[in-house]
């Protein structure tokens, strides 16, 4: 049963401290995001100042950077995905523990950036994995990160345990496995996963001009 | 350093059957190069490397070049039989030059390295076709570092290098079929999205959004 | 029973043992009855950087990572006692100093023996 918020500040102030079972689930949550630790290019530095005394990830709760997918809850896609990579990258995704989030750190992991015309790099990280938060920046500043992570607190701070909305792991049919691309002899296969990346609404030739 | 045309008549006084020419390079830094026939390729590398006046001992870079077939138009006066008067007409004649493909092997010499402040000594080797016959000698075996850089060039360019130690894709996947930096080689189309596209990128997108009318 | 002079140490182990298996109790049943278990393939899969295992966990490797590793120990062992030995340099006497000197010798004797056997030499 939800509190109303005026009542709370009013409790709070004579001492009294209410909670639900959603809030404090999510409090404990949003707190003790742990990263997976791994780097994929010049982002990764970033991501390294950010985690060190300067910029402090600790504060929020994500000083622990997991070197196993089985114990990290968070995937900070830092850097530019080759083609090569993308199937570890997403094989890495599927073996973490759900619940799971993404931040596709960098113009390189949202769209290919700089490299988008490369034979060798893939256009961006979500069109084989959900992503929850984007940062653009080519790199992103190590506050842009923390801008980032704490967007991503809200984001599971806002999430209600029930309902259509609930977290994917809190929904037995939700999809949990995501199909790990294969390296063939032209292109990755399949190029995108469509239950992920719909394929968007075809653009009219000059709608976008001006 | 020498000038390549000295290190071309010291490759000549040593190897005298050795198959070696020079290419003047027309532009302002005059940085000419050796090219050398496959077959002598080794015996001209063990040379540069073991003469003690060259001593070229450091390859610091092997790359490759792309030469696609070249369709060359020519105008050529020839004499014709017009209404029984001999006239002087200009034709053209299209031909088609075959392609091929090059490596390129810069070397520098570290054991005289204060002599080294004219760049390079630039040798190269041409392959007879872009298809079938794209085999060149490996220079591993002379220069321990090309054996990486001969590698990508395999990956990249398709060059076969025989007697190389281990020649595999090295920055492709192994079941990757192209040669991504020749000339014409397509790359997958998949730029499907872009949220302003224009020009060849709006094409793409229009296109590829016909055939299955697949909406988000 | 209850009059055995090792009754309390008994009740003692009981509680220590309890100590140690009720986390582990805790942690099966929170996992069991409030973790959201959505296992998949890849996710039961063996670990590896991201990449599907091949091959065979067990493999042979050089013992020479064995000697190695005996070998820092002299390093390790000189340290551990060094570092002490320093902090109270100098209200020790002569002795100590020479007890000392003996004890790094002995261990540079031991480095000096597997550096002549060739244990040093990687090949």
């Amino acid at each position: 049963m939800a509190v109303e918020d005026k009542l709370k500040i009013e409790l709070g102030k004579q001492g009294v401290f209410v909670t639900t079972v959603n809030e404090i689930y999510n409090w404990g949550r949003k707190n003790s995001v742990w990263p997976l630790q791994f780097g994929l290019a010049c982002c990764a530095i970033e991501m390294i100042a950010t985690t060190m005394a300067r910029y402090d990830l600790a504060r929020f709760g994500a000083e622990v950077f997991r070197p196993s997918p089985r114990q990290a809850d968070l995937m900070i896609i830092s850097g530019t995905i080759t083609k090569k990579m993308a199937p570890q990258v997403v094989r890495l995704y599927n073996q973490m523990a759900e619940p799971r989030y993404v931040i596709a750190m960098g113009a390189c992991a949202i769209s290919g950036g700089p490299f988008k015309q490369g034979y060798n790099v893939l256009k961006g990280i979500d069109r084989y994995i959900p992503v929850d938060v984007h940062i653009p920046g080519c790199p992103p500043r190590p506050e842009a990160l923390i801008h980032a992570f704490m967007t991503l607190q809200a984001k599971i701070d806002a999430q209600p345990l029930t309902g259509t909305e609930r977290p994917r792991h809190l929904d037995a049919a939700a999809m949990s496995e995501f199909p790990v691309p294969t390296q063939g002899a032209h292109d990755l296969e399949p190029p995108a996963n469509r239950l992920v990346w719909p394929l968007p609404a075809p653009v009219a030739s000059g709608e976008n001009c001006g | 350093m020498k000038s390549t045309e000295e290190i071309l008549a010291l490759i000549h006084a040593a190897l005298p059957a050795a198959n070696v020419e020079l290419v003047l390079n027309p532009s302002p830094c005059a940085q000419h190069s050796l090219r050398v026939a496959p077959a002598d390729a080794f015996a001209v590398a063990s040379f540069l490397r073991e003469s003690d006046e060259l001593a070229l001992d450091y390859c610091s870079n092997v790359t490759g070049v792309d030469w696609p077939d070249k369709e060359i138009t020519e105008k050529v006066k020839v004499t014709q039989l017009v209404d029984g008067e001999e006239k002087i007409v200009e034709e053209t004649i299209k031909r088609i030059e075959p392609g091929y493909l090059e490596s390129v092997y810069h070397l520098y010499s570290i054991k005289r390295a204060h002599e080294a402040i004219a760049g390079p000594v630039v040798l190269r080797m041409r392959t007879i076709n872009r298809t079938d016959q794209v085999q060149l000698p490996s220079l591993t075996f002379v220069w321990r570092a090309a054996e990486f850089q001969e590698r990508e060039v395999f990956d990249l360019f398709g060059i076969v290098f025989t007697g190389h130690p281990d020649l595999r894709r090295i920055l492709m996947w192994d079941e990757f079929e192209d040669h991504p930096m020749r000339r014409d080689y397509v790359d997958p189309d998949d730029y499907e999205y872009e949220p302003t596209p224009h020009d060849e990128v709006l094409k793409r997108a229009e296109q590829q959004s016909k055939p299955t009318g697949v909406t988000a | 029973m209850a009059s055995s002079p090792y009754f309390s140490l008994a009740i003692l182990f009981l509680a220590a043992l309890g100590f140690g298996l009720a986390p582990l109790g805790l942690a099966v049943a929170w996992a069991k009855l409030v973790s959201p278990a959505k296992p998949n393939a890849i996710k039961n899969a063996i670990y590896e950087c991201g990449l599907e295992s091949k091959g065979d966990a067990w493999v042979q490797f050089r013992s020479a990572y064995y000697l190695y590793a005996i070998i820092f120990l002299i390093f390790d062992v000189e340290a551990v006692f060094l570092v002490p030995f320093a902090v109270a340099f100098t209200g020790l006497g002569i002795s100590a100093c020479v007890a000392m000197l003996v004890f790094v010798l002995l261990l540079a004797e031991g480095l000096a023996w597997a550096w002549a056997k060739g244990v040093l030499t990687w090949a």
